[in-house]
């Protein structure tokens, strides 16, 4: 058992993790930049900006941790495909050009 | 501070980019002699990046995630009330790929910790052209967000 060989669904489920997360408000945290208050989950304004980035790569972390620790013992008999590593994150990464082509359609 | 560590994002960016460069390369348009110029820059020994590469990526990340709430304060607001966009797209589309270019690096790991393994080759060859681009559109991104209102935007 090898955590190496569980690499690649780490890298798959975090780009769709944190895309669900980013996209359905799943965020672990938010983050007051104006007051520097962190609270838990998708969280209103107080008076300023809210940032959901780091509760979304959080998100995408406890998902992949989760994920991966879960398959390792199925990795002993079979290996998981590579393409699992660079295709599902190239997808997410495409699919974000979808989902924020309203920035530049305005 | 922020001013400073700004500056030691970009600079510690152009590193990434100039490793990460090298390495995409030398795995995708490899070549054995380096006679001429484009020839040397190919014919390095990629594998040798690789530490580097995911070493420079995490410190500008970490740099990037430190300064971004200045960022989402003094410059995006203004970016917003300026009704520019494209420029804020240009930026979230930035973050989003970083992220899930962060998550790709133990991947990145495994596919240079051989380089010999074949069966690993195109996996190899992907993940590095994949980060590669992540890596130049996030620098360029970065820089146009900075000339909008950037330094001193306070």
């Amino acid at each position: 058992m090898s955590v190496t060989k569980v690499f690649g669904l780490f890298a798959a489920v975090f780009a769709i993790a944190y895309t669900i997360a980013f996209e359905w408000h799943w965020e672990l945290f938010s983050y007051h930049p104006r007051t520097g208050e962190f609270g838990w989950g998708q969280q209103a304004s107080k008076g300023g900006p809210v940032m959901h980035w780091y509760g979304a790569i959080a998100t995408g972390f406890v998902a992949a941790l989760v994920a991966s620790l879960a398959a390792l013992p199925f990795t002993k008999t079979r290996s998981l495909p590579l393409w699992l590593g660079w295709g599902v994150p190239l997808a997410c990464i495409i699919l974000w050009g979808w989902l924020l082509r309203g920035f530049f359609l305005r | 501070m922020t001013t400073f560590l700004l500056i030691m994002h970009g600079l510690m960016a152009v590193a990434l980019l100039g490793g990460l460069t090298h390495q995409a390369f030398a795995v995708l348009w490899p070549t054995r002699a380096a006679g001429g110029f484009t020839s040397a820059y190919r014919a390095v020994s990629a594998a040798r990046f690789t530490n580097a590469i995911i070493t420079f990526y995490v410190m500008t990340f970490v740099l990037g995630a430190v300064i971004y709430p200045p960022y989402r304060i003094a410059v995006r607001t203004w970016i917003e009330r300026a009704r520019l966009w494209h420029i804020s797209g240009l930026f979230e589309y930035k973050e989003q790929a970083l992220a899930i270019g962060l998550a790709m690096l133990p991947f990145f790991w495994l596919v240079w910790r051989n380089p010999k393994d074949e069966s690993m080759a195109s996996a190899r060859k992907w993940t590095t052209a994949i980060l590669c681009v992540i890596v130049w559109y996030s620098f360029i991104a970065g820089h146009i967000v900075n000339n909008v209102r950037g330094l001193f935007g306070q």
